[in-house]
């Protein structure tokens, strides 16, 4: 029999409680017993960034993360994301550049792009990159993603309303 | 899987060692490495799993009197864009760079760093150069007591520090550098994170008239440990940085390491690395 | 109201051809709303987890699955002894799902388990005890090839072909004198005379190396059967209708009794296209437990558990004349077939491809031995040993080149086909854009003068050095006529709003099939890509496609969607034409109208005309099929033939910068030329060629599945290097529009191009740098620095395995 614990903290904006097993990993928590699938898993060792999360405003491996350690914490998923207006621009830019292309680690991407876009609003291509090295995508090259990227962050250094 | 009967969350530093007078504690900080190792069956967290995310006395980088403490729950995230950083130690900048990836930087700690006691651990070949000392707390006659320790002792084996089963490390103290310290650190790699360290060397000293004195020279994973290198800094201590210089000093730390083979590189290219690379490093340290 | 009295309204001529299209799920899948396999869940459904060996060559001696049955939670654990009549899989049938009296290789299935939760699974697996006997370790084939050599698929042990675990029940393999697995045997021309009246003859050999798939979302599965006993998978292959039919076999099924559904794919690459183990195995789970089974890797399983690319080791021998024309090719090849055959033991049938027919070359010989180890086996991997031929090829056409002293650009100008030719291997080049890829690589690089200027720069004082190399491909452009049938069938239907929902066989993996076809087919119709809706993964409603592979998408279910297409628009014309009273030539459909083709007046709206046709005495839906057979044939018994409809060519120019005092090889720019036929979606073809440019440089540079003594030991993306972001060379892409008579508009397939030839560009760029020659891969730090320092590894196959 494993430990339960029971947590509250606020996610995608909305607070709430959940009982979890002391060892499980935040990733887990989200896939099975939130039941919000978004949020991949891709290796299960944070190399590969598909599970990439928001806590507290920073992005981190949610499969490296324990779920007790989202107690009291303000966290958002990519369903989370989906719903904001201001990550619009970013989904629309990755559909517009071409960056999806099996889309397994667009969540990921698109979660690590709206932390890094947050925090480096100046990012260019050379920054986006290594703002982006921890996620793994097999199929693009990654060149259309950070084309995406960087076109939201052009967009609003030209005022353009995203 | 793991057979944990107790999950706590203390907020003090006090409460902390209290748990783990009591034994079969195992501590939760960023998780970047526990849960993997968990998970992967390679560590069994013991009885209780203590989270000590919420110790205020833990957190934080300051400086106070003549040196720097960073407290153990300081994330590679935190210590890298802290302006004191910046400004004292662009050595340990420059090494949180190259750690992981933003993912694993926001939410890794250096205590976790330390305590794991990787032989390639990224951060703790800049902290052997810095005479980085660890702060150990515990509470062995019921009152919270703090010991320091060399980082260059700490270290006993590879996973193995000398951090007693009832202590919690609470920071690091680094001296603030004397004027005209040069320290630089370099991490072999294909790219420029997400890499565990082939080799990685921290070279430090005062630098006067072409000639670097109070030498540090410190190499990663060409050893059990994170080691500082003696023989190497006899070499370097005090001489005109000139080519015949630079060729030795090489040649002394290709023979001083003692790496292995694994499937990462073998103990052959390792030292190869550690001659070529450190050959160039002082030739930087030379044109500076 | 009149029409006449409307104001006239005109639609320019506009095309989709071309354009950038964003592709049709994208939206969905940024939103994190695509559910892929590891995301579906049916109700009651269990877990399925696989108890694989913990030996790499043993008999076994006994299983006990006591512990795990007696463990609360678990419904089922089965072994091959539960199974009644066992039937063995893949490409040689040598291969049963659950091992019955051995185990030949560490990703072996022994046992499985359905649970409550995949907890409780992989507790249960740790339950079974299993006996085993070690039996000598095979994990060299040079070893594995000779005489005496411990054999990997005996005779049966008991007597009358009885199996040590289920004496009733067939054995997989009956039993081969010797670890020979599958032979290849080639040859055009005679090779012989060519060599002796040959003025430059070259010889080496190369070593391609284990990598792996690592597509980003891990191999799953889910089987339910309903209550009158009719099987529902949902699976990511990339073949269905074939695997219909196969699943059918081994489980002893009407096929009618099977359907497939196919989730979004997390990444295929090739690595869905044979049945697995597994896949099997989660079926037999579902039959025991009476429930849903689901059955998902963890990505340490993907690793040693997925198959891998085939590795080579391959001399070759080529030779030209002193003005450049290349004379022979003389091939021999070992491959390393690993424990059970899969995929990867046809590559030779690309392989040969390439030394037939990449340039002209009047002789060529060609050999293969797939020899059976204990190691993992390999599978179809994009590309399909032709990255593994051009390495060769490509290093001797350099070195041939330098040897007559002609510049690499020249040499292969001078051999590389024109339009119109047939190959040595009869493959016919109706449409080929071979030369102007390589003029056009070489002029947007300025190939010519760095490599000239790197050359002077070799031993120039400083540690870094620069490189440029180039390389060209041969793949097939218009599928591959190696099973039955190589042919796609579409269904086409336009509803009362002209919104068209097309209905393909072919299967989409990321590549981006779905919106190429809608653009096909909109554009023939002439509708925006709202109008479209495709329905392409369930086998109960889909038309017949062999699947996806070979690079055949966009030509051949292209095709097919465009003759239901232009079916559709024939009877819209028709009605059209009755309703306008013109012939319905003066007619054409734009901009979601009927117009007159020669103004571009509109006459009515698509949807008008529909509600029309269906609400008259005629009643008459707009639904029309299509099954498009590409007109190429199969290949004879010597290999010889047009096997694909269309071929394509693709040249790139590599820019490396080498670090000799590390051996770190950085790549910078890559410019890449593909002859494409037509672009059709320009967004969609330009992610094909970087994602595979980057696939390529990792097979080049950092990607390793490291193999000793049949233990995988990097199974994790930490020892694994996939190439990351930060690392991408900076990339200049060209399209090459050969207009192909045969493609849909003139297009022909690129899936697989990309990635060929990167790895044997870099090779060439490496030695432009410094003068040497590395012939293994990949190009890590420490192979190209132990090279540089004459401490390179030396190849060689044995002659023993060429002459047999």
């Amino acid at each position: 029999m494993s430990l339960k614990h029971d947590i509250e903290f606020t996610l995608n904006g909305v607070k709430r409680r959940a009982a979890v097993r002391v060892d499980m990993s935040a990733l887990d928590m989200l896939r099975e017993v939130v039941g919000l699938t978004g949020t991949k898993y891709g290796c299960g060792e944070g190399e590969c960034g598909a599970c990439t999360i928001l806590v507290d405003g920073l992005s981190l491996n949610s499969c490296l993360m324990f779920a007790v350690d989202c107690h009291g914490r303000d966290v958002v998923t990519i369903e989370g994301l989906a719903a904001d207006s201001k990550a619009d621009a970013l989904r629309a830019a990755f559909t517009e550049h071409g960056a999806v292309q099996c889309g397994f680690c667009t969540p990921g991407m698109v979660m690590q792009a709206s932390h890094l876009l947050a925090t480096q609003p100046d990012a260019d291509a050379e920054t986006i990159k290594r703002g982006i090295e921890g996620n793994l995508c097999r199929c693009t090259g990654y060149k259309k993603i950070v084309d995406a990227i960087a076109s939201v962050n052009s967009a609003e250094k030209q005022g353009a309303t995203p | 899987m793991t057979e944990i009967e107790q999950y706590v969350a203390p907020s003090s530093l006090e409460q902390a060692a209290e748990y783990l007078r009591s034994g079969e504690v195992t501590v939760l900080a960023g998780g970047t490495d526990l849960m993997p190792q968990s998970q992967g069956g390679r560590l069994k967290i013991k009885r209780t799993l203590m989270n000590i995310h919420r110790i205020a006395e833990l957190k934080g980088i300051a400086i106070d009197g003549g040196a720097m403490r960073i407290g153990a729950l300081a994330t590679i995230t935190e210590i890298m864009r802290s302006e004191l950083v910046k400004k004292h130690f662009p050595i340990l900048v420059e090494a949180c760079d190259h750690f992981a990836s933003d993912q694993i930087r926001n939410a890794a700690t250096l205590g976790g760093n330390v305590c794991n006691a990787s032989p390639a651990g990224d951060m703790l070949v800049p902290l052997l150069v810095l005479d980085a000392e660890v702060e150990l707390a515990s509470k062995p006659n019921g009152s919270l007591t703090r010991r320091r320790l060399p980082l260059t002792e700490f270290f006993v084996g590879p996973g193995k520090t000398r951090r007693g089963p009832a202590e919690l490390l609470a920071g690091l103290c680094i001296p603030l550098p004397p004027a005209r310290h040069y320290a630089r650190f370099f991490k072999f790699g294909t790219r420029p994170a997400l890499d565990i360290s082939t080799i990685a060397i921290g070279i430090a000293g005062t630098l006067n008239n072409g000639a670097l004195s109070s030498v540090r020279v410190a190499f990663g994973a060409v050893a059990p440990v994170p080691m500082r290198a003696p023989r190497t800094e006899q070499a370097l201590e005090g001489k005109r940085l000139d080519l015949a210089t630079i060729d030795a000093v090489a040649d002394t730390a290709r023979d001083e390491v003692t790496p292995i083979d694994d499937i990462r590189a073998t103990a052959w290219y390792r030292k190869e690395l550690i001659h070529n690379m450190t050959k160039r490093m002082l030739a930087h340290v030379a044109q500076t | 109201m009149n029409v006449r009295e409307k104001k006239a309204r005109f639609i320019p001529p506009d095309t989709l051809i071309g354009k950038r299209i964003p592709k049709m799920d994208a939206p969905e899948k940024a939103s994190g709303k695509t559910r892929y396999i590891h995301d579906i869940d049916l109700p009651g459904q269990l877990y399925g987890k696989i108890l694989r060996s913990e030996r790499v060559h043993a008999r076994i001696k006994s299983i006990d699955t006591s512990a795990a049955k007696a463990l609360p939670g678990v419904h089922v654990v089965i072994t091959a002894a539960d199974i009644v009549n066992q039937r063995p899989i893949g490409v040689a049938k040598d291969h049963l799902p659950l091992k019955t009296d051995r185990v030949r290789s560490l990703r072996d299935e022994v046992a499985a388990v359905a649970a409550e939760s995949e907890r409780i699974a992989m507790e249960a697996l740790k339950l079974i005890k299993v006996e085993y006997e070690d039996l000598p370790i095979l994990t060299d084939p040079a070893e594995a090839i000779k005489p005496g050599a411990t054999l990997i698929h005996p005779e049966p042990h008991q007597p009358g072909g009885e199996d040590a675990l289920k004496p009733s029940g067939p054995v997989a393999f009956t039993g081969k004198p010797d670890n020979i697995a599958m032979r290849f045997d080639y040859c055009h021309g005679d090779v012989v005379q060519a060599e002796a009246g040959s003025d430059v003859v070259v010889e080496d050999t190369f070593k391609l190396h284990y990598v792996t798939h690592c597509c980003m979302g891990v191999s799953g599965m889910i089987a339910d059967f309903d209550s009158s006993g009719n099987l529902l998978m949902y699976s990511n292959t990339q073949v269905p209708f074939l695997h219909k039919r196969e699943f059918a076999e081994y489980l002893n099924m009407d096929p009618a009794r099977i359907r497939i559904i196919q989730p979004s794919i997390g990444g295929g690459f090739g690595s869905k296209l044979d049945i697995y183990p597994f896949e099997v195995i989660c079926v037999f789970l579902a039959r025991a437990a009476k429930r849903p089974v689901k059955l998902v890797f963890t990505r340490e399983e993907e690793f040693i558990s997925s198959p891998t690319r085939q590795p080579v080791l391959l001399t070759l021998r080529s030779g030209c004349n002193k003005d450049g024309t290349l004379t022979f090719r003389t091939v021999h090849t070992l491959h390393d077939n690993g424990a059970y055959t899969s995929w990867g033991a046809t590559t030779p049938f690309v392989m040969m491809q390439t030394f037939s027919s990449l340039y002209r070359v009047p002789n060529c010989d060609y050999h293969t031995v797939a020899v059976y180890t204990n190691n993992p086996y390999a599978g179809s991997f994009r590309g399909y040993g032709n990255l593994q031929a051009t390495f060769a090829v490509e290093a001797h056409m350099d070195k041939m080149a330098e040897a007559i002293g002609m510049g690499p650009l020249a040499f292969r100008l001078k051999n590389a086909h024109d339009e119109g030719e047939i190959s040595g291997q009869g493959m016919d080049f109706k449409s080929c854009g071979f030369k102007d890829c390589l003029t056009v690589a070489a002029e947007r690089s300025d190939f010519v003068r760095k490599h000239a200027e790197n050359v002077k720069n070799r031993n120039a004082p400083g540690p870094i050095k620069r490189g440029v190399g180039i390389a060209s491909m041969l793949h097939v452009g218009g599928g591959a006529k190696i099973y039955p049938s190589d042919g796609c069938g579409t269904i086409l239907k336009l509803d009362d709003f002209a919104q068209v929902t097309l209905i393909t066989g072919a299967s989409e993996i990321g590549q981006g099939s779905e919106t190429v076809l809608s653009q096909l087919v909109c554009e023939e119709l002439g509708l925006p890509m709202s109008a479209l809706t495709v329905i392409n993964n369930d086998t109960a409603i889909t038309p017949w496609d062999v699947g996806v592979h070979a690079s055949r998408t966009t030509f051949i279910a292209g095709n097919s969607a465009l003759g239901a297409a232009r079916l559709a628009k024939a009877k819209i014309l028709a009605a059209a034409a009755k309703k306008f009273d013109c012939p319905a030539e003066e007619l054409d459909l734009r901009g979601g109208c009927v117009i007159k083709a020669a103004t571009g007046e509109v006459l009515i709206d698509l949807p008008r005309l529909m509600r029309n046709l269906h609400f008259s005495d005629k009643a008459e839906l707009v639904m029309t099929t299509f099954y498009y057979e590409p007109p190429s044939s199969h290949q004879d018994k010597d290999y010889k033939g047009n096997v694909s409809a269309a071929y394509a060519w693709g040249s790139q120019v590599v820019e490396i910068e080498l670090d000799t005092e590390t051996g770190i090889v950085k790549m910078t720019k890559v410019t890449a030329a593909h002859d494409v036929g037509r672009v059709l979606n320009r967004l969609g073809i330009e992610g094909q060629v970087e994602g595979g440019v980057v696939m390529g440089q990792g097979y080049a540079l950092t990607e390793s599945l490291i193999v000793e003594n049949g233990v995988t030991r990097n199974p994790n993306f930490r020892d694994y290097k996939l190439v990351t972001a930060p690392e991408i060379p900076e990339m200049d892409i060209a399209f090459i529009e050969s207009m192909d008579g045969e493609g849909p508009q003139g297009a022909k397939g690129v899936g697989e191009a990309p990635a060929i030839c990167v790895a044997a560009a870099t090779a060439n760029a490496i030695y432009n740098a410094t003068g040497v020659r590395i012939c293994g891969l990949p190009f890590t730090p420490e192979r190209v620095y132990r090279a540089l320092h004459g401490k390179g590894e030396k190849l060689y196959l044995e002659k023993a395995e060429k002459a047999a």
